[in-house]
């Protein structure tokens, strides 16, 4: 059996007293990709948020465990730390601040050893060079002035270098035209293999290039529906509506 | 008139609101101290021309005080200067007071660096920017933590000449600035960056004033503050645009980050415009890090000490923007970066 990376249990959460989620349930092994697919303001994002530790959200009943330790005891560095990872919807725009600076912090603070110069400097170009970003990204501000498309590959440049055991990915394939939609398929796919992957998406098109071995269904703060490959086309052709019937 | 003969500005003034003269002055206001000089040297050469002291013609009392406290005089004529010129203002004694007066007639870089331990240190810079010229211009306040220091600058910038101009504050106990520039010429601009990072009880008051005389004239001001402990900072800028001075274009923005409650910060842009065809816009926000970026960066890894500090670095840095010129940007990013770093090991 696989290593338990993730395991959600009856997790309610509000956001300003308002209950989002209402009592999820959700285990994820490594080696795992799992897709969370629902309607806007079913809860998807709160999910990732929530388990990457946002204080916006406030969990109210439920525990989420890490590799087996309850999550609730770590800060959100020590959650990055420990190899999670969240691929932001919107990521924070961070003016002043360069991409080479902040990935290099990022790196350091995340491994146990800190990168040297060179051996850092040739690991950036691959990953970089994988995700077809050119290098004077490294000198603009963190997301600053970014296409959508930009940001998400920013998003991912960072999940190839930190190497994360966990790995949310939110709505990572909104605002990405299709050539981008491969690239970023691949880096998701490479990091995969050895990692938990939970991705949140509206669109079957980033499931075609990245297979998912199991796909949710979230309605209203709950997952309904769990199922495989064949659920995520079934949403697509059908729509959610079929599903309220069965919540 | 000469000082004494002058009055106490009001505090009504709004150059003199948040630190009126009394707390600027060395000591008591009715008295002149006959200054040591600031020392000024150029990195790589020896000389550097000495002047008179000129009449007393100013009808502002911060002016007027430090032409009647003395200190040192001299005189730059800046023709045909390839690489950056690094000016270090060594202050030192009891109060210490220097002149400083640049000729700019083509291209040139200029740093002026001041430091030293005195009580308090004035400092009158004038520079005229000739036709079609261009300065950029950077100035790094590493003054002792417990000096006091004023600075007045007078610019004039000519016809289709250029003034970019950036100063990082850093140094000081209480600080008072008065940045004067005057676009004298068509096709004049002048662009202008000040970032401040107060720590502690630090006391920084950066008054800019930018008067277009002249249509067809561009000014941009970006003041950025990072304010700590019970740290007050003060940022006003007075832009006149004149009747006539048409199609010209200035822009003022002021951002401050309070990063404790005790934190104080003021951003006062103001307006005068007499012309029709302009345009003018100005902007002012203090505000807490923002909590999105905080979570962001400690998402990343960074504990809550490491992502402050990297959010400070970035948006003090930011007020840089508005610069082209790459040396000015590089070597103010290089001492911001430094300064920075060495009070994160403190």
């Amino acid at each position: 059996m696989s290593e338990e990376i993730l395991r959600i249990e009856n997790l309610h959460v509000e956001v300003e007293g308002t209950p989002i989620l209402k009592g999820v349930n959700l285990t994820i092994c490594r080696g795992e990709i799992h897709a969370i697919m629902g309607r806007n303001g079913a809860g998807k994002s709160t999910l990732a948020n929530v388990v990457m530790g946002h204080p916006a959200y406030v969990i109210t009943e439920g525990s989420i465990f890490y590799q087996g330790q309850p999550l609730e005891e770590l800060a959100v560095f020590e959650r990055a730390r420990a190899g999670m990872f969240l691929s932001f919807q919107y990521p924070a725009v961070i003016p002043g601040v360069q991409v080479g600076t902040f990935l290099k912090k990022s790196v350091t603070s995340v491994r146990d050893e800190p990168p040297k110069g060179r051996e850092f400097r040739k690991e950036l170009t691959a990953a970089m060079d994988q995700l077809s970003m050119d290098k004077s990204f490294l000198s603009r501000y963190v997301n600053d002035g970014f296409s959508g498309g930009e940001k998400k590959r920013l998003e991912i440049l960072q999940m190839l270098l930190l190497q994360p055991n966990l790995a949310l990915l939110d709505e990572t394939d909104s605002g990405l035209d299709i050539d981008a939609l491969r690239i970023v398929a691949k880096g998701i796919n490479q990091v995969a293999v050895d990692s938990a992957c939970l991705i949140i998406t509206h669109y079957q098109r980033l499931l075609d290039l990245v297979k998912p071995h199991f796909v949710h269904a979230m309605i209203d703060g709950t997952i309904v529906q769990t199922g495989g490959p064949e659920l995520a086309l079934k949403l697509e052709d059908r729509g959610y509506d079929w599903l309220d019937v069965t919540a | 008139m000469n000082y004494l003969q002058m009055a106490i500005p009001p505090r009504s003034e709004h150059l003199w609101r948040y630190t009126p003269w009394p707390r600027i002055h060395p000591g008591a206001i009715d008295e002149v101290p006959n200054a040591d000089h600031v020392l000024f040297s150029r990195e790589g050469c020896e000389a550097f021309e000495t002047t008179s002291q000129p009449a007393d013609t100013f009808d502002d009392i911060a002016r007027s005080f430090l032409h009647a406290a003395g200190g040192s005089y001299h005189r730059m004529v800046i023709s045909g200067e390839s690489e950056p010129i690094h000016i270090n203002a060594r202050a030192s004694g009891h109060i210490a007071v220097g002149h400083l007066e640049l000729e700019v007639k083509d291209s040139a870089v200029v740093f002026i660096h001041i430091s030293g331990e005195p009580e308090w240190v004035g400092l009158h810079i004038t520079g005229n920017i000739h036709p079609n010229a261009q300065l950029s211009f950077g100035f790094i306040n590493e003054l002792d933590s417990n000096t006091k220091f004023l600075r007045c600058e007078d610019w004039v910038v000519e016809r289709d000449a250029e003034l970019e101009h950036a100063t990082l504050s850093v140094g000081g106990f209480r600080c008072k600035s008065d940045l004067r520039s005057t676009l004298n010429g068509t096709g004049a601009s002048i662009r202008q960056s000040i970032t401040v990072n107060a720590v502690g009880a630090r006391h920084d008051d950066e008054h800019v004033e930018i008067h277009h005389l002249h249509g067809h004239t561009n000014s941009d001001l970006v003041m950025n503050s990072a304010c700590a402990g019970s740290s007050h900072f003060i940022g006003t800028g007075l832009l006149t645009i004149v009747e006539g001075a048409n199609k010209s274009d200035a822009s003022q923005i002021f951002r401050n980050l309070l990063l404790s409650e005790k934190a104080r910060a003021e951003a006062i842009p103001e307006l005068e415009v007499l012309a029709d065809d302009v345009s003018a816009a100005h902007g002012a926000a203090s505000a807490p890090v923002d909590r999105d970026q905080m979570h962001y960066l400690m998402s990343r890894g960074l504990n809550p000490g490491e992502a402050q500090a990297l959010i400070v670095n970035g948006f003090l840095l930011n007020a840089f923007s508005n610069l082209t010129n790459k040396y000015l940007i590089e070597e103010m990013r290089t001492r911001l970066t430094v300064h920075l770093e060495c009070e994160l090991k403190r």
